[in-house]
């Protein structure tokens, strides 16, 4: 035990000497976690609306002036061709044309019936999805008043449901993206971090130092990781107290229970890291796999900015295999919802699953390579 | 012609914060010697050759290398001397003869010359069958003498020796040593900085540096002299002792 | 002539790697086989539960007209708005629609009905989208109630959506260009941020500073392998694109190359620069990674910059991938010209420029 106190000194050492290194750590998160946590958004402002018909046509004006009323929208252009929205799109100065018929008040007064068309700028769909929503769901409104009024309705008096925003009543676009954000940062820097930690030992000629030393490989591999759990509780905190108070995410639930369920996802971050550190054989090729290589699916897949739902049936099993989806969960429900220990222990236990299974491979590696 | 100085050096002086590495040094080397720039680990002999070498600028005190000056012309300076550091510094992934091409055509040499040129130098090392394997692989002392041979490829006025035969064995150690007496007999200056003292006693004259100051300089006989030592080693330990530096 | 020589070397070094060569394949490759999938956003199957306390067949109507609408999927009816707001809990249930006990007379009577709708807004997007196509379908279910009461049919506006460029709005293609993007960006910006430093770990680049080599010829012989890696992994995504997904650039391919070139200005001049300012390779490592996550994730490619909020947006104009981004998904898919799309050059090169300059500048041969 003693060899091993002195092992952990060492590479307290080791990390606590390369001053900058520390220090980009430490506050690599912090900006990371205000940038995004305030820029991520996927709620649409002000989009940009063009009108092609006839503003002289009353029914379109009405329409017009309920497009420019809904918060979401503003009209930015009126004009007559259809021909003329590629070009708008191509030079992107609008989002979506609504196009009217000719003599769309007379069709829908006289005939029953006037058509109306609106166009998305289809290269981004998932915003030009959103947008025409937007858009369709004024003519709606439209059409609701246009029906009640016929039927002798009184316009307003319609059916106006009471809604409720649950655990985010202000519909903020932080709530959804500061977990995301966490489990992201947290990820990547704890793996990075340690990735480097064995397959240095390795490219200096130390590690021979290391194994002729009575301590059995698991206490080398485990005196590795403790500096790196300790750096990484720092940013935790950083990133919680953050969260918190700049961000404004509430932390409605048992913040012990929040600071467990990351302590958990640090360790299969850090045992993912070691992973690489064992299978690697340059510090390049260590640095290049998590940096660039664990970056990208834990993006997209563990449903940061993209819904695990929306995936196709492959692919949400393939995120089941990334750590950071089943953290993001867990922040959820225990910061926002508020909920405890009951609604999340599934999640905990293929987190607390995923780090053994991690930690055990990595060890096991280490010992076959020696 | 005998003493033509290829290098002086006034007060020359470097810090690095708070801390003087190099503490107002002035000496010179004459041309075509072979000059032993001697001292203990942190003594500043590294720093001393970094500044004539170019690589970093002095914090005060001037200095000529072959006529051009340390703290305003190191480009030209560059251009006129060869260098080989302590950390072998060849390029480990490339081949023996991609490392001689490169270093050729990096001072402007004609491929012509630096066919010429390779050929010689690999039949001079005994390594033409080598001249296909990656540098990384060779054992140190084939390392060593390849640097030194591509240090001297584009045949400059003074060669920088930095700890040449550190970690290397007797029998190569005394190899590398004929091959810089060749070199100086063809009229290129040597300056060397090394750890074993046996070494210093191949030299011209040396330089002993504590504690960032030149302690003595003199031929090593003059030296044996004057401090009634036998061997290099002992007059080093003799003013080695009155280092206040710790390594 | 050293350029030759310097360049020489860079190439040997770089095809001579155990690791580099792979990834250069493999990183885009896998990333243009499998992402593409992945990367949809549209909100369908969102999770309802009715709490009916009415149980008419009024309010069964209303059941029906939401769930035959295509948005929503009936998790559950029940009486209990406590055991509804459990399985919200449990993340069952995404939006509640609760229905009060004397829903059918209200209807009838036509003075508007006591509805509650309760959404799950954690994810913001889906929650309103969500509250709102619920209020649509409550709404058309009562006029069509009171239509089919009075027996008339009121004047139609009909409605239909067209997506320009993308009429069956298909994700993968929109994806396509901006993961091009990313996998340009990501391997010209790591590869070199970790080569400068790695020549100052092994000590080589002493041995280059000791020489008469020029800095910017130095620098320059860093980047032109990058600019034939990016044009390889363009190349080979585009191609992937074709055989796999059926996808072509609907513009220019000579203009996706050229703005290729200009964006590789500033992912290797940056990755230089980090390489020039690093002591280690774990250093220039975490300096690219915060870089790329900063330049990914506020470039518009993943959340639109009309979104941010202003602060946000004005960083966003220093953002290289934003005009790359931007210009490769306009000329990929609407096939902008250059004229459509010149702000874009003007940005990359601008950043690139100076990128360039930095990095030489801030290469010391002697310090």
């Amino acid at each position: 035990m003693k060899e091993f106190g002195s092992f952990v000194k060492k590479e307290f050492r080791h990390i606590f000497r390369d001053k900058r290194t520390m220090l980009i750590v430490l506050i690599m998160p912090i900006v990371q976690i205000v940038l995004f946590g305030f820029a991520i958004s996927t709620e649409i402002n002000n989009a940009r609306v063009d009108i092609v018909g006839d503003v002289q046509d009353p029914s379109v004006r009405r329409i017009m002036e309920r497009i420019e009323h809904n918060d979401y929208l503003q009209v930015m252009k009126v004009y007559r061709s259809v021909e003329d929205i590629h070009a708008r799109f191509k030079k992107g100065q609008a989002d979506v044309a609504v196009c009217f018929e000719r003599n769309f008040d007379e069709r829908l007064h006289k005939q029953g019936m006037a058509s109306v068309r609106v166009i998305g700028d289809g290269s981004d769909p998932n915003s030009a999805q959103m947008i025409v929503n937007y858009v369709v769901g004024v003519l709606n409104d439209e059409q609701n008043d246009i029906s009640l009024k016929y039927v002798g309705e009184n316009e307003t008096a319609g059916m106006t449901p009471t809604i409720q925003y649950m655990y985010n009543p202000g519909v903020l676009s932080s709530y959804n993206f500061v977990p995301g954000v966490m489990g992201l940062i947290l990820m990547l820097i704890c793996s990075m971090m340690t990735a480097i930690s064995i397959v240095k030992e390795k490219e200096f000629g130390t590690m021979e130092l290391l194994l002729v030393s009575p301590v059995k490989p698991l206490w080398i591999i485990v005196s590795k990781a403790i500096p790196y759990l300790f750096l990484s509780s720092v940013n935790l905190l950083t990133i919680l107290l953050l969260s918190r108070f700049v961000m404004d995410v509430p932390i409605r639930g048992s913040i012990l229970l929040l600071c467990f369920v990351s302590l958990i996802f640090i360790l299969a971050s850090l045992s993912l890291g070691l992973l690489i550190s064992v299978i690697s054989s340059t510090q390049r090729t260590a640095l290049l796999i998590s940096g660039m290589g664990l970056t990208m699916p834990t993006m997209i897949f563990s449903g940061i900015i993209f819904p695990c739902e929306s995936m196709p049936v492959l692919l949400q099993y393939f995120s089941d295999i990334i750590p950071a989806k089943w953290y993001i969960i867990m922040v959820k429900k225990i910061m926002i919802e508020g909920v405890g220990l009951g609604y999340i222990y599934n999640e905990l236990l293929i987190l607390s699953l995923m780090s053994f299974v991690l930690l055990a491979v990595s060890i096991r590696l280490f010992r076959k390579r020696l | 012609m005998e003493n033509e100085n290829v290098i002086e050096v006034r007060n020359l002086t470097k810090k690095f914060g708070h801390f003087t590495a190099v503490d107002h040094i002035s000496f010179e080397v004459h041309k075509g010697e072979i000059f032993g720039f001697l001292g203990a680990n942190g003594a500043g002999k590294t720093t001393a050759m970094k500044i004539l070498c170019g690589l970093s600028r002095p914090t005060s005190g001037e200095g000529k290398v072959n006529g051009y000056d340390i703290n305003r012309e190191q480009e030209k300076i560059k251009r006129n001397i060869g260098y080989m550091s302590q950390r072998f510094s060849l390029y480990p992934d490339l081949k023996v003869w991609e490392n001689i091409r490169l270093f050729g055509g990096i001072y402007g040499l004609s491929s012509s010359t630096i066919r010429a040129k390779s050929e010689a130098m690999l039949r001079y090392l005994q390594m033409e069958n080598l001249r296909n394997e990656l540098v990384g692989r060779l054992p140190l002392g084939w390392k060593q003498k390849l640097a030194f041979s591509i240090a001297l490829i584009h045949e400059p006025s003074i060669v920088f020796l930095d700890e040449p035969t550190g970690g290397v064995d007797p029998e190569t150690r005394r190899m590398f040593w004929e091959m810089i007496y060749a070199t100086a007999e063809q009229g290129t200056t040597i300056f060397v900085t090394t750890h074993y003292m046996d070494e210093a006693e191949y030299c011209d004259r040396v330089s002993i540096m504590v504690d960032g100051v030149i302690a003595d300089l003199d031929s090593p006989a003059a030296l044996k002299q004057r401090y009634h030592a036998t061997d290099m080693d002992s007059v080093f330990r003799q003013l080695a002792v009155k280092a206040q530096r710790k390594e | 002539m050293t350029l030759v020589y310097l360049l020489e070397k860079e190439f040997k070094q770089f095809f001579r790697d155990p690791g580099l060569p792979k990834m250069a394949i493999a990183f885009p490759v896998l990333m243009m086989l499998v992402f593409p999938f992945a990367v949809s956003m549209e909100i369908r199957n969102i999770n309802l539960v009715v709490v009916d306390s009415d149980r008419s067949t009024v309010s069964q109507r209303l059941i029906e007209t939401c769930t035959s609408s295509g948005y929503f999927n009936l998790v559950d009816v029940c009486d209990d708005p406590v055991y509804a707001m459990q399985l919200m809990d449990m993340n069952k249930a995404d939006a509640i629609l609760t229905i009060e006990s004397d829903f059918d007379e209200q209807v009838e009577r036509g003075d508007g009905a006591a509805m509650g709708i309760k959404v799950n807004t954690i994810n913001g997007t889906k929650g309103s989208i969500g509250s709102a196509y619920l209020g649509n379908c409550i709404r058309r279910f009562y006029t069509d109630y009171k239509q089919a009461d009075m027996g008339t049919i009121a004047p139609v506006i009909d409605v239909s959506a067209k997506y320009y460029y993308n009429q069956y709005m298909d994700y993968k293609v929109f994806m396509v260009p901006a993961l091009i993007v990313i996998a340009i960006t990501m391997l010209t910006g790591f590869l070199p941020a970790l080569n400068i430093v790695s020549e100052k770990e092994t000590g080589t680049i002493e041995q280059i500073n000791v020489t008469p080599v020029k800095r910017s010829i130095f620098i320059l012989c860093k980047l032109i392998p990058y600019w034939l890696v990016a044009f390889f992994v363009l190349a080979a995504c585009l191609v992937i694109a074709r055989l796999v997904f059926g996808y072509s650039c609907a513009g220019s391919l000579t203009l996706l190359f050229l703005f290729t070139a200009f964006h590789i200005m500033v992912t290797a001049g940056l990755g230089l620069l980090i390489s020039n300012y690093s002591d280690n390779a774990q250093q220039a490592m975490f300096v690219t990674w915060f870089f790329m996550m900063i330049f990914m994730l506020v470039s518009g490619i993943f959340t639109p910059i009309s979104s941010m909020p202003e602060w946000a947006k004005a960083i966003t104009y220093l953002n290289p991938m934003r005009y790359y981004a931007d210009a490769m998904r306009c000329i990929y898919l609407k096939g902008s010209s250059s004229l459509d799309v010149w702000y874009d050059a003007v940005g990359l090169l601008s950043i690139g420029t100076v990128m360039v300059t930095w990095a030489v500048l801030s290469y010391k041969k002697t310090v």
